[in-house]
């Protein structure tokens, strides 16, 4: 079950994401809230289990926060002096309507196309080109995450 | 999810994929989604939602197919 401080550390994960641009280590966390290191290890997994972030496989290192991905992609989102990569083309948009910032988003085409530049603002989209193609029934998107 | 110049591209890369071809939305569909799904993200009292509650996010974008329903 999900308590209050397993959501405050979620709460934390993501503040710091908009802050530093990448996940805070289990160590950071910890000192944030006074925990040890396997408390806070337990915390970050049951919060992957949870599907509020998810985990490197086998590790406690955070690979998303969505719409933040801790790795690089082909989805960059900059805001103000700020860059984030963006987990896909849903989440490239979801940085933005989660920060309600404006954006300018690079996102790479999948097959032929090169590069898509667009912009989000003032609450619309701008110059965007493309479709978003959503493989699976929303069933099954917690199958295999990262290669949805 | 993959973004792509056209549908014929998602076919072409379905066919590579031995997938079925599955939902293409509009940039402007995905930004409405987005807006729904990702706007309370960073609340102090977001607590997730619940299938239903999905459910409910995607029908107020026009989402109705049964591709949506987790059922």
């Amino acid at each position: 079950m999900i308590t209050d401080i397993d959501l405050a550390v979620r709460h934390f994960v993501y503040r710091f994401f908009v802050q530093e641009t990448r996940p805070p280590a289990v160590a950071e966390t910890a000192a944030e809230f006074g925990l040890s290191l396997p408390e806070t290890e337990a915390i970050y997994k049951k919060l992957h289990d949870g599907h509020f972030l998810f985990l490197e496989p086998g590790q406690s290192q955070i690979r998303m926060a969505n719409p933040f991905s801790a790795v690089s992609t082909g989805f960059i989102v900059r805001t103000g002096a700020k860059s984030y990569y963006a987990n896909c083309a849903w989440d490239m948009l979801g940085i933005p309507a989660m920060l309600h910032e404006d954006a300018t988003i690079s996102a790479r085409f999948t097959g032929p196309g090169g590069v898509m530049r667009m912009a989000v603002k003032n609450g619309r989209i701008q110059d965007g080109q493309g479709l978003v193609h959503f493989p699976l029934p929303v069933r099954h998107w917690y199958d295999d995450l990262i290669h949805t | 999810m993959l973004l792509f110049r056209s549908e014929e591209d998602i076919k072409d890369w379905c066919r590579e994929q031995g997938m079925p071809l599955g939902q293409v939305l509009t940039l402007e569909q995905v930004w409405q989604l987005s807006q729904s799904w990702y706007g309370s993200r960073l609340e102090a009292e977001y607590t997730g939602r619940t299938a239903v509650e999905a459910e409910k996010i995607f029908r107020q974008v026009g989402l109705a197919d049964p591709f949506w329903l987790f059922d």
